[in-house]
């Protein structure tokens, strides 16, 4: 499974100051989030999207996940045989996308949770089931699979968390700061699972502000900046081009040239 | 639209309104504890109340004059009779102020026969008590002064006082009695009930997901907008129809008992409970009915809040709404008709308290709950289509108002937003609603003009503040021959289609229909035919389609989609005239004017439209009956001349819209190369 976006653009207003004007007043200004964006992952690899805050990275990666619509360009997903599909709701049936933001039903138990996601998409009872208790495995969750979901702590949640997006098996992730906020053994937890997925030919699209992370990691990384992706390549490949010895510094390094 | 889908997202949000602590009180608690609470407590109070009423003793304050008249022995002898007891107090002045007497009885005249006066204080219950006591008792004095003067005269005083002699008789069974009480009371409690029980799982489905960042999770999932609005929507009705009847039982448990207690106690003939048997079965449906509608009005409320607190504040309006709407079962004089039975909120209270008089009208019952249902849909499918807009799931909310932010903030040219439509279109609703009825009652056809003007006025003053261009806003150009003629033909043929469907809804609606006739007659009086064209026709079109097909199409072709926007601005222009049996007429007229000046590119075809319609609504109002009697024109038209109309209309109206669009397409591209 291949995804791939061809010149991604979405615009957002603001408030800015205006110069011109009397002190304190201010200007609503157009600006893009997310500037003609085109890039391609797939079969079995780990990109990540790197950059500083208000990159665009969290917009760039709802549009792939078809949970923002693009202003103008759009997402494809071609599989193994080259057929494309390009709407949205099929898409998703291919994407386990998860965020910061994607919270869990906190009344629901985790077996809920997931046979209501398997149902949606379209499993019957014996695959559910069977699927279910694979993932418990995997994760680890059978301990507290029936508890409702506001009794678990942070690292039970998180991998409750994991196993929602894996329930339809999708070949394509998309993950926004995942790590983000969490102890060394959920953030291991997390990597090893996304190494894991990439060893079984799955891809994995993921953000991060952690460059330790992303080194060891990413087999290709995305540097973005105010929309746009500045520089792409290996961690290797873009610390040789910016002379820096580690990720953290070549991020540096890029930023400061782009300003 | 998946039903599986539908389902396993309906299952997912019952089980998640269940199992809210908040929810289950809401829902379960109130109605079986607080309702017996409040019915007992309220018993309690009032049996106390009288108890403590016929236990104490009132004081009677007097002064020399009625006591030498003989009223005060009177009393004092008759005061064994009765199960109050009375003390006296006699004074110069009345002692009502300082407590010493609850009520004070004076000779208010010296001269002539005695006349009394009975001071009081109407703002205390023991003061108004003991002045109902005084009153009886001073009847009773006068009648026995009165027999008396009779027997002195050797009369027979039956006969003489009462030549004629007259009783009530009441015809209404006690089933009948029973459900007018019950008509008064249930419709208000029943609306609030299922307004309790839609709020808190639309508030939870809507803002509460967004707020506990669920909705992007829900997102992630290959979930139609239609499937998820429509769970949250089913959910949010199960819950509410549930509620209901949960406020059903308690209500019905506690009528039953009071009722046994009652007629205990009274030996009137029993009530055959069995009556309503069909009243409660039809009030069932306006239950659920109702319960939907209650529903998609609480979730298209909520759906624009980002946190649980904002959607209480954009839902307590629709309350107030919803409470005081459903008091209309108390208002003696409304009745349910064709016309209040399309007003929501309204309809279901009316209709309640009629079946509860035993009142069955097949045709009113099918048009309130359709009309609900209808309504429901509607609000269903905007919701599906402002859910999809991106401002309103990951921006914030609404859409500001600019009219609230300096002008100097403004960025010149800007289009205004959704909600600076909705705060124009509010205060529009202000001037028409206050200033402009009270100028129309005080000044006739000039006040109609000057409530013309303050809509353009308003109008435009908002344009200017937010600093729109006005040439691009208000669609200012200079239209294409092609378009105005257009425009002309589409006109004749909605105008027949507006016939057409009028003769439909007067079929339907005889009365409501003739008195809205009267009404615009009423307000023309004797004015000459030109101030009547200038009035209704000229400014009306200039004016309006400044407001409408202007501003409003102008804000929402820049927010929506064609289709949408054509809509909307057709329907709100039509909700606009105020009056249910106008607004799906208008509306139609309204969605053809918003395809013309859409498709133009200029508003001038759409006011030359404006006002040939309303010219010839002048026109021929006022020369109805002369038209009527010069060319024999019949008051029942036949049925294949309806027929033929209808075929007309749309012909004529098909027509007229192609010559726009072509037309109008082949004049914007050449506009824009000129750009």
């Amino acid at each position: 499974m291949i995804i791939r976006s061809e010149g991604l653009c979405k615009s957002f207003k603001r408030l800015v100051k205006d110069e011109k004007g009397k002190k304190g007043a201010t200007l609503q200004e157009e600006f893009y989030a997310v500037d003609h964006v085109s890039l391609q992952a797939g079969g079995g690899e780990i990109v990540g999207i790197l950059g500083p805050n208000g990159a665009g990275k969290t917009t760039l990666l709802r549009m792939l996940g078809c949970l923002m619509q693009p202003q103008s360009g759009r997402v494809i997903i071609s599989d193994d045989e080259g057929r494309e599909i390009s709407d949205p709701v099929e898409i998703k049936k291919h994407i386990g996308y998860l965020s910061g933001n994607t919270r869990l039903y906190q009344r629901l138990s985790a077996r809920e949770l997931m046979h209501t996601i398997a149902d949606i998409y379209g499993m019957d009872e014996k695959e559910q089931n069977e699927r279910i208790e694979e993932i418990s495995k995997v994760l680890d969750l059978s301990d507290f699979i029936d508890n409702r979901i506001e009794r678990l702590s942070t690292g039970q949640t998180q991998r409750v968390s994991i196993a929602r997006c894996l329930v339809h098996s999708p070949s394509v992730y998309i993950f926004d700061e995942p790590t983000l906020g969490l102890d060394i053994l959920s953030s291991e937890s997390i990597i090893d699972f996304m190494m894991g997925e990439r060893d079984r030919g799955r891809t994995v699209l993921y953000s991060t502000h952690y460059m330790e992370e992303a080194q060891y990691l990413c087999d290709r990384i995305l540097m973005m900046y105010k929309g746009r992706i500045v520089a792409e390549g290996t961690p290797s490949e873009l610390m040789e081009k910016t002379e820096t010895k580690n990720l953290r510094e070549t991020f540096r390094k890029m930023i400061e040239e782009e300003i | 639209m998946n039903r599986r889908i539908l389902i396993s997202l309906y299952k997912k949000e019952i089980l998640d309104i269940l199992r809210d602590k908040k929810t289950i009180l809401m829902m379960i608690v109130v109605p079986l504890i607080l309702y017996p609470l409040l019915f007992f407590g309220a018993m309690y109070l009032t049996s106390s109340l009288i108890n403590s009423d016929t236990q104490r003793s009132y004081i009677i304050g007097y002064d020399e004059y009625s006591e030498t008249d003989g009223v005060i022995s009177f009393f004092r002898e008759k005061a064994p009779d009765h199960d109050y007891k009375l003390a006296y107090y006699k004074g110069d002045v009345s002692g009502l102020e300082e407590g010493l007497a609850d009520v004070f009885i004076s000779r208010s005249s010296l001269e002539g026969k005695p006349s009394y006066e009975i001071a009081y204080k109407a703002s205390e219950t023991s003061s108004q008590t003991a002045a109902g006591i005084a009153e009886k008792l001073l009847t009773e004095y006068r009648e026995k002064l009165r027999s008396e003067e009779f027997k002195k005269l050797g009369l027979d005083e039956s006969e003489f006082m009462d030549p004629i002699s007259f009783e009530y008789k009441d015809m209404s069974s006690n089933e009948e009695n029973a459900g007018y009480l019950l008509g008064y009371i249930v419709p208000f409690l029943m609306i609030t009930s299922i307004l309790m029980g839609a709020l808190y799982p639309a508030i939870d489905a809507t803002a509460g997901e967004k707020e506990r960042g669920t909705l992007e999770t829900l997102l992630t999932l290959p979930v139609r907008n239609m499937e998820l609005i429509g769970a949250k929507f089913a959910a949010t009705s199960t819950v509410a129809v549930a509620a209901a009847v949960l406020n059903m039982i308690s209500m019905s448990l506690m009528g039953a008992y009071f009722y046994s207690t009652v007629s205990a106690a009274a030996d009137s003939e029993p009530i055959r409970l069995i009556s309503y048997l069909p009243a409660v079965l039809i009030m069932l449906l306006c239950v659920v009915v109702f319960a939907m509608f209650a529903s998609a009005v609480c979730l298209s409320a909520c759906i624009f809040a980002k946190s649980f607190k904002e959607a209480q504040n954009y839902t307590t309006p629709v309350m107030l709404v919803f409470m005081i709407c459903g008091m209309a079962g108390m208002i003696p004089s409304l009745e349910l008709n064709g016309t209040t039975a399309l007003i929501p909120v309204v309809n279901i209270a009316l209709l309640i308290s009629s079946l509860f008089k035993l009142h069955f009208e097949i045709s009113l019952i099918a048009l309130v709950l359709l009309s609900n249902v209808a309504y429901s849909l509607l609000a269903i499918v905007l919701m599906t289509r402002v859910f999809s807009s991106e401002q309103i799931l990951f921006g914030d909310g609404a859409g500001g108002m600019k009219l609230l932010e300096g002008r100097k903030n403004m960025k010149p040219g800007q289009i205004p937003g959704i909600g600076d439509c909705v705060l124009l279109l509010s205060l529009l609703l202000l001037i028409i609603l206050f200033a402009g009825s009270l100028l129309i009652v005080r000044f006739g056809s000039w006040g109609l003009i000057a409530e013309q003007f303050l809509i353009f006025f308003a109008t435009s003053f908002y344009a200017w503040y937010i600093k729109a261009d006005p040439k691009k806003l208000f669609m200012i150009r200079r239209p294409r021959l092609a378009a105005v003629i257009g425009g002309v033909i589409a006109w004749i043929g909605s105008y027949l289609i507006v016939q057409v469907m009028g003769y439909a809804i007067e079929q339907l609606f005889p009365e409501a229909f003739a008195s809205q006739q009267n009404e615009l007659v009423s307000i023309w009086g004797d004015d000459p035919m030109w101030l009547l064209i200038l009035s209704s026709a000229l400014i009306p079109a200039i004016c309006e389609e400044w407001a409408f097909r202007g501003f409003l199409l102008g804000s929402l072709k820049n927010r929506y989609k064609k289709h949408t926007a054509i809509i909307l601005c057709g329907l709100i222009f039509g909700l606009f005239h105020l009056s249910p049996m106008q607004i799906l007429l208008v509306s139609v007229f309204g969605v053809v004017m918003a395809v013309v000046a859409y498709e133009s590119g200029s508003i001038f075809p759409t006011m030359l439209m404006h006002f040939l319609n309303n010219l010839s609504a002048v026109l021929i109002s006022k020369y109805r009956d002369v038209l009527i009697e010069k060319y024999d024109w019949a008051e029942d038209v036949p049925l294949y001349a309806v027929f033929i109309m209808a075929a007309l209309g749309l012909l004529f109206t098909a027509l007229g819209l192609m010559l726009v669009i072509k037309k109008g397409r082949a004049h914007q591209d050449k506009a824009d190369c000129i750009e």
